[in-house]
């Protein structure tokens, strides 16, 4: 086929550019400002090496921080996923509706953050939400809390938030089960294995690929989730439910330290490169021989 | 297996596993549908039965948020920085797909690993840079610096899923365009595009998605209420509406409902297009 070669790279400009001006521009500012003392704009950057990254480890709202962002990425990964590779599995032998349950299980995935933030901001609200009018109706008085802003509640609460909609993680899952030949799942039966048996070792080690995936992107999602914390609780009480997107917000706004909050920065960057090596590495994601 | 084999333990579980069902779409649509049914209370309904059904539906909650805050506009900035930017992630990304698809050149394929690195990418890491970049542009507080983020977040998907489409449409179409006489442009505006309308239509409505619901990045980028979007309106509503919680339901309801039109309509794109980006590959 002809093409006048001329024609490629103007094609590939735009795209290129806009990776370049999101993307790798900022990676590479990332990384370099990080060994810079470099604070409100218009007062310079001083080379100070790694001692931002000193001050990272001696950083006792790094460390609650990093715990609990590592701990939600854990919870997001297994809890998660579980849920909605469970859901997926109960969907895929398409009893009645399941369509039906798979669209209304995937709305909140598609609505904004925002949104959902300030529904759930409502439903834990201490005089009307959800949880305690229901908790009144039904006598349970005492048992009523200021969910989200009480330091005993406020962590599995936010949790709450997230952990539950695995919309995706089903959507994925169901479309790879449903892929599966029907011819492997008859011969399942035909040598005697009950549904569970079948789910748990025929159908399961075939969405092994797929699953590992959804756990990629929950982790992912886990690492980069700011929305919903900074509209429910801020990080509160006091650091309880705080992460390392919000501690970087926190230090580049609040105390306009641009180099720390970048450091903090890299920071994620390097743990999402970890957590997906991993995953990938547990789970053989990337194995061809099946 | 039909019904009348049923053991009686088949039959409990049967029972056991739509119960759960219908629990999980419970858990899923409930608190929607709560915000909607509050929406149409007024505040003396809201306090006194958090989840007691309007007595009779009020629209002062709309009138309410329509009057205290600008929130038409924000509705109005978000409409354009979303259009703007779907439209131009799908055409950049679809012209780079399909040299990718179909062209080749020396580098190509780590030109295509990098871009593809995007995808791994944790965008909130890069707050400040990306600030800093969109600052530099003279961007800062525009539309137009949120539509360039909003174009470039959704790069990797749309590169992803437009490249996958363009590789299954045979190279019979093009070579029957070229044999024509039609230049490379021309076969690209007008016969490939309309060929992978599937590809483009997904590519579109997760880009959509997407930039309706940013928010991190509309609070980075924005200071005033000139490029405020509706997802980042809504976070000043507690304090703007100081406890006119009908008003609060109305505009969290006003910014939930197109994202769910837009997923009802193209509900069979969003979930073969999430499945080509992530199960091929």
């Amino acid at each position: 086929m002809k093409i006048k070669k001329g024609w490629i790279p103007i094609f590939l400009l735009p795209a290129v550019i806009l990776f370049l001006l999101i993307y790798a521009v900022p990676l590479v500012m990332v990384f370099v400002t990080s060994l810079f003392d470099y604070r409100l704009t218009g007062q310079g950057m001083t080379f100070i090496g790694f001692d931002n990254y000193v001050r990272l480890f001696h950083d006792p709202d790094f460390a609650k921080a990093l715990f609990n962002t590592v701990i939600w990425i854990f919870i997001q990964c297994i809890a998660h996923v579980a849920l909605g590779t469970f859901i997926a599995l109960i969907l895929y032998k398409k009893p009645k509706g399941w369509k039906f349950v798979r669209t209304a299980y995937m709305i909140p995935n598609i609505i904004s953050n925002a949104a959902i933030g300030m529904i759930f901001l409502n439903i834990f609200n201490p005089q009307f939400g959800i949880i305690n009018s229901v908790l009144k109706a039904v006598g349970l008085e005492h048992l009523t809390h200021n969910w989200l802003m009480d330091s005993s509640t406020a962590f599995p609460s936010v949790t709450l938030i997230w952990v539950l909609f695995a919309g995706y993680t089903t959507t994925l899952v169901l479309a790879q089960a449903l892929s599966i030949d029907e011819s492997v799942l008859e011969a399942a039966k035909v040598d005697g294995a009950t549904p569970f048996q079948t789910d748990l070792f025929v159908v399961l080690p075939l969405l092994k690929k797929i699953i590992g995936t959804t756990m990629v992107m929950a982790a992912t999602y886990m690492l980069q989730m700011f929305d919903l914390i900074y509209i429910t609780t801020n990080g509160g009480p006091g650091k309880t439910t705080t992460n390392l997107p919000l501690l970087l917000y926190g230090v580049y706004k609040g105390e306009n330290n641009y180099g720390y909050a970048n450091t903090i920065g890299v920071f994620i960057v390097v743990i999402g490169v970890v957590a997906m090596t991993v995953i990938n590495k547990a789970l053989k994601v990337n194995d061809e021989d099946y | 297996m039909s019904h009348m084999q049923m053991t009686t333990k088949e039959r409990v579980l049967c029972v056991l596993k739509y119960l759960f069902l219908a629990l999980c779409v419970f858990v899923a649509l409930f608190p929607i549908i709560w915000v909607i049914m509050s929406s149409f209370k007024t505040n003396a309904e809201i306090l006194s039965n958090g989840v007691a059904l309007p007595k009779t539906p009020s629209l002062t909650g709309y009138r309410n948020a329509l009057t205290i805050s600008p929130i038409l506009n924000y509705f109005g900035h978000s409409i354009i920085i979303t259009t703007v930017s779907t439209v131009l992630n799908v055409l950049f990304l679809a012209m780079a797909a399909y040299v990718f698809a179909r062209c080749r050149f020396r580098g190509r394929d780590v030109l295509y690993f990098i871009l593809s690195l995007a995808m791994v990418i944790p965008m909130t890491a890069l707050l400040h840079p990306v600030y800093s970049v969109i600052q530099a542009l003279g961007l800062y507080d525009t539309k137009t610096g949120l539509i360039l983020v909003y174009t470039a977040l959704n790069l990797p998907m749309s590169l992803l899923i437009l490249r996958g489409t363009f590789l299954s449409i045979p190279r019979a179409l093009e070579e029957a365009a070229y044999v024509d006489g039609a230049g490379f442009v021309r076969t690209f505006f007008q016969i490939m595009l309309p060929c992978a309308k599937g590809g483009l239509t997904s590519a579109a409505v997760l880009a959509f998605l997407q930039s309706w619901n940013e928010f991190t990045f509309a609070l980075v980028l924005t200071s005033g209420q000139d490029a405020r979007t509706l997802p980042l309106s809504l976070s000043y509503f507690t304090a703007q509406f100081s406890f006119d919680y009908p008003a609060m339901f109305a505009a969290v309801t006003i910014a939930v409902i197109p994202s769910i039109i837009v997923f009802a309509v193209f509900q069979e794109q969003v979930v073969s297009s999430l499945t080509a980006g992530s199960v091929k590959e």
